[in-house]
């Protein structure tokens, strides 16, 4: 077993690999300035590079044990790490960000069992398991979930709004935005690319649990009136794309998924980052608090915006180019026969559209509008935030552009095509140049006009409202946040919206109240009476008695 | 060889020794007894490593009582399993002793403490060497009855209760093996156990063993706390002292049940399938039930009592399974379980030092106050829900690989159940206990004494490492020496047999 190779190096976990070295950079400089006069800084700096390495381990493991031994630490790392926000919910939130995942990682453990018990090995690069038998499938979930938990697909989700309200941000930026979404798609790319061979049936669920993702979480993020668990839940819906990418099995879907992923990870931090600048200034994240904030924070606004961008997929940013990608791939999939695939297209659409909605909501909430009257405007604080802080958000902003404008030239070939096995045939180019080209031209001539209808007619005044300066009248303001509260009462979605409200779906609550259950249930019996314990030592005596001698 | 062979007694002599002395010379001076108790138990780890290395090369060495050789007269066996045993039992032993210095201060009458804990660990070492089927009920008595005054050592009324329940249920468990080595012995006419076993072989197989199967599943069932034999195990571990609890849990229970019951299932009766199946059965019952009692508990020693009770059935179903692969995985789960259950009994004592606390809702964000209990506990935590690397993880994968591998989809499932019910209620205590906010008037917690750190972060370490057995060069000399001696099964009566005339 020790002269089996241990670590291996493709093309896959070399580009996954720069990503977390890169996104740990970042997310260093970031702390050093989001963290300041915390307590027990070493050990949280010490847990990042801890974190960043057992990534980096997981990623080049060729055996599956050894990368299960860095994936589970990971877990751990992630659960000390939220340990370090400091609102009230935190420490439960960490609890329960914990058990999903680990209690995850427990069933992958089965799933490398069963791959173990089919081809006696786990090596990953010697697995080639055609998905024929009951084990087989069995196998292939156990492990996919793992990867769903990781990565926070439905209905795996619930720690990731939560882990994104509660733990300081630069840990959600690092590790459920970023860092957990590379991994997690990452090895899902791995079990099913490489080391299971796909058959439609299971391409299909995986469509079917990424266009659900897709649309359930964002349905969810357009009634959450907080900046960071609003941003949680696009997280998770994004991770539809993803799989949805990887699920339609055509090497155009499954580019445009891995290309989402990194694409993801590049703009949800960034919308961390900056929403945390936010945070740091105003001391909340409640949307109700918060508005008006691009005067002061005009850096943190324009990355901000332009990481809205590219998550809405607006051309030309980054987010276009694989939601497009993936697009073609569903469409791809319609050769196979069947009229799925328009349900896949239409959700993964809507779903980008919602996403453009709640990312207007967040914007008008946050940046514009007006300051909500617990604001002190004058307050000398309310300026741009320090250059260690906005200089991340900015890496990550102009990358958003970089990997938008120069999609072929530059992530695409350096990074995608050499991953995978097979060629990528587009037939549907898109000329990201030329577009851009055009928007720019679009938005110059915009300006012209305006400046031009500006300096001819109009005069700069106050707002006005009924008579009162507005600043003075917090009754009169729009903060933004019930922009969508009328799809709460719209029909079905209310009674799907009061439950989800309450938790029924989440996946951590159901399994408590059973355990609850069941754990009173044995408790009750449990009263502290000896004879009754002697007689349960009766029954099994029966009980062995019967067995025995039948 | 014959030198060596002389250390072989030690393991019982030297402890029970150190018990009377206590009792009868240093009772007068204060540090003398918790002197006497560490020098015996930190020599016992010594002698443990040397049996290991002994064992690698004579692999079964027997000790002739008063020169009497067996089967007529009482002999002492050292093999694989016995000298893993010993390792696992002395080990634990040590670190308690360290941990009682500071501990025992609270009590009155230290030196009661002090002899009935030898004589408890003379009890435990006795079972383990002994190869003889009724010496090992005395010596089973021995460690039932210094662990049932042990229990009731806080004299409070829920102490007194606690031990009254486990005096009689041990008592019942004592009775039933009694009965049965009554019948083996009106049966085989003798007493040795290599010697019931060459017996057992010759005659035909007969109901008078199922018989007596049943009931030592049941008497040795009850001193290991399996699942429904588990009664009194929770109020005992809840009423005894932490150094008390740890021994019982990390070592009493694992040499007086699971020690015994698999060296006479395996080594001497023999196994089969209908057995197999039994064990495996009650070991996923207490894997479970254990563990769904364990999540919902509030005081925190009742907690790891019930989790003691879920990783026993760990134990017995990887044991139990009988593959090669299911042996060496319960067996490690029993070291590991064994470290681990002992370093969270002993953080369980020391808040209960430092706080004078065991009810978890009580606690809370006391990992600023004792940083080293919270990290230690930490780790063993981790190392109970087998999250890797601890070594809780190696053993768990071990004993689902297996399951799985011999085909019983369904209890390795289970396992995977109990391990993530597991991490949910260890993650319960970890928020309960060290983080969150500070209670009012927990200010000035300090952290436990200098000995009780070292003897926890110790335990820590080996919890981190432990995977290291498993490591070729390691794995040989000290797991696969045990796993071998219960994979030879009966012919072990013809191995001791020749040991003897050597």
């Amino acid at each position: 077993m020790l002269k089996q190779e241990f670590f291996k190096f493709d093309k896959l976990s070399v580009f996954v690999a720069i990503f977390i070295i890169f996104f740990t950079a970042v997310v260093l400089l970031y702390s050093s300035g989001f963290m300041r006069r915390r307590k027990n800084l070493i050990f949280y700096y010490l847990y990042l590079i801890l974190t960043s390495i057992s990534a980096l381990g997981a990623v080049f493991s060729e055996n599956l044990l050894l990368f299960m031994v860095f994936w589970g630490f990971l877990g751990v790392l992630l659960y000390l790490l939220i340990g370090f926000g400091d609102k009230d919910r935190t420490s439960s939130t960490a609890k329960k960000t914990f058990i999903i995942v680990g209690g995850s990682d427990a069933i992958m453990l089965l799933g490398l069992a069963l791959v173990w018990r089919i081809s006696g090995s786990l090596q990953m690069s010697q697995l080639s398991i055609t998905l024929d038998t009951r084990i087989a499938i069995l196998a292939y979930l156990c492990l996919a979930i793992g990867a769903f938990a990781k990565a926070g697909v439905m209905p795996f989700h619930t720690w990731v709004p939560d882990t994104a309200e509660d733990a300081p941000v630069p840990v959600a930026a690092f590790l459920p935005a970023s860092l957990d979404k590379l991994l997690g798609i990452y090895f899902l790319a791995r079990i099913t690319l490489y080391m299971f061979k796909m058959d439609l049936a299971m391409n299909m669920i995986l469509m079917a649990i990424g266009s659900f993702t897709i649309v359930a979480a964002v349905m969810m993020a357009l009634i959450q009136h907080d900046l960071k668990r609003l941003l949680g839940y696009h997280a998770v819906s994004q991770v539809g794309y993803m799989v949805l990418g990887i699920g339609t099995g055509n090497p155009v879907g499954i580019a445009g998924g891995l290309f989402h992923m990194l694409n993801n990870a590049i703009y949800k931090s960034c919308l961390f980052l900056s929403g945390g600048a936010v945070e740091k200034k105003a001391g909340t994240t409640d949307l109700e608090n918060l508005g008006g904030f691009a005067k002061y924070m005009p850096i943190t606004f324009i990355t901000f915006l332009i990481a809205s961008f590219a998550i809405s997929g607006i051309p030309p940013f980054n987010g276009f180019v694989s939601k497009w990608m993936i697009y073609q791939g569903i469409i791809e999939t319609g050769k196979n026969g069947g009229y799925s695939w328009i349900l896949w297209l239409v959700a993964a659409m809507f779903g980008s559209a919602l996403t453009l909605a709640s990312f207007m909501k967040l914007i008008h909430s946050v940046f514009l509008g007006q300051p909500s009257a617990k604001q002190k405007i004058s307050d000398l604080k309310y300026q741009e935030t320090v250059p260690t802080m906005w200089i991340p958000a900015v890496i990550l902003a102009s990358l958003c552009v970089i990997f938008g404008v120069f999609a072929y030239s530059i992530p695409l070939k350096m990074f995608i095509f050499p991953s995978l096995k097979e060629n990528v045939s587009f037939y549907g180019v898109w000329n990201a140049g030329l577009a851009t080209v055009l928007i720019l031209a679009g938005i110059i001539l915009g300006l012209i006009i305006y400046f031009i209808g500006t300096i001819a007619r109009t005069r700069d005044s106050d707002a006005f409202i009924g008579g009162e300066v507005l600043e003075k009248n917090p009754d009169m303001r729009v903060s933004g946040t019930e922009f969508y509260d009328t799809i709460k009462d719209a029909g079905i979605l209310k009674i799907f919206y009061r439950l989800a409200e309450r938790k029924v779906f989440d996946i951590y609550n159901i399994g408590t109240r059973i355990t609850f259950g069941f754990s009173g249930v044995l408790r009750s019996i449990h009263n502290g009476v000896l004879p009754s314990y002697l007689a349960w030592c009766l029954l099994g005596l029966l009980f062995l008695f019967y067995k025995l001698f039948r | 060889m014959k030198l060596f062979v002389d250390i072989i007694p030690l393991f019982v002599a030297v402890p029970m020794a150190g018990a009377f002395l206590i009792a009868l010379v240093a009772r007068k001076i204060k540090w003398l007894p918790a002197l006497i108790t560490n020098i015996i138990t930190i020599g016992l780890v010594f002698v443990s490593f040397f049996a290991v290395k002994l064992i690698n090369i004579h692999k079964v060495l027997v000790y002739d009582v008063g020169a009497w050789k067996p089967p007529m007269g009482i002999g002492m066996v050292l093999d694989g399993f016995t000298v893993f045993m010993l390792t696992t039992v002395n080990l634990a032993a040590f670190f308690v002793a360290i941990y009682s210095i500071n501990y025992v201060e609270r009590f009155t009458s230290k030196w009661k403490f002090y002899t009935l804990f030898l004589f408890m660990i003379a009890g435990a070492n006795g079972v383990v060497i002994t190869g003889d089927i009724f010496n090992l009920f005395v010596f089973l008595e021995i460690a039932s009855i210094a662990s049932c005054s042990l229990i009731a050592f806080g004299t409070e009324k829920h102490d007194l209760e606690a031990a009254f329940k486990y005096a009689v249920m041990s008592g019942v468990g004592s009775l039933f093996i009694l009965l049965s080595i009554v019948l083996l012995y009106s049966y085989t006419s003798t007493l040795n156990m290599a010697d019931i076993s060459n017996v057992l072989a010759q005659k035909d197989p007969n109901n008078i063993i199922l018989m007596i199967s049943a009931l030592l599943i049941m008497g040795f069932g009850l001193k290991a706390g399996l699942v429904p034999f588990h009664g009194c195990l929770p109020d005992a571990y809840t009423s005894a002292p932490a150094p008390v609890s740890a021994m019982l849990a990390g070592a009493i229970t694992k040499s007086l049940g699971l020690y015994a019951i698999f060296r006479i299932f395996y080594n001497v009766i023999g196994m089969n399938q209908a057995l197999s199946s039994i064990f495996m059965f009650f070991g996923a019952l207490s894997m479970i039930v254990g563990v769904i009692l364990a999540i919902g508990q509030w005081d925190f020693k009742r907690l790891l009592a019930y989790h003691s009770i879920s990783q026993m059935g760990y134990i017995v179903m990887g044991i139990g399974l009988g593959t090669p692969l299911g042996i060496l995985g319960g067996l490690f789960h029993l070291f590991n379980h064994s470290v681990f259950k002992t370093l969270l009994f002993l953080n369980s004592g020391s808040i209960e030092y430092a706080t004078g606390k065991r009810d978890l809702q009580k606690m809370g964000g006391l990992s600023e106050q004792m940083p080293v209990t919270s990290g230690t506990c930490l780790a063993a935590s981790m190392a109970i829900s087998g999250i890797p690397p601890f070594n809780g993880f190696w053993s768990k994968f071990i004993i689902i690989i297996a399951a799985v591998q011999a085909g019983r989809y369904g209890y390795a499932f289970l396992a995977v159940l109990a391990s993530i019910l597991t991490l949910a209620s260890f993650t319960k205590v970890m928020k309960y206990a060290f983080f969150g906010k500070l209670k009012d008037g927990a200010n000035s917690v300090k952290e436990a004494p200098f000995l009780i750190k070292l003897s926890m972060t110790s335990l820590a370490v080996i919890c981190i490492t432990g995977g290291i057995l498993l490591a070729p060069g390691v794995y040989e000399h000290f797991l696969k020496e045990a796993v071998d001696v219960i994979l030879e099964g009966t012919k072990y009566s013809s191995v001791v047999l020749q040991a003897v005339l050597k």
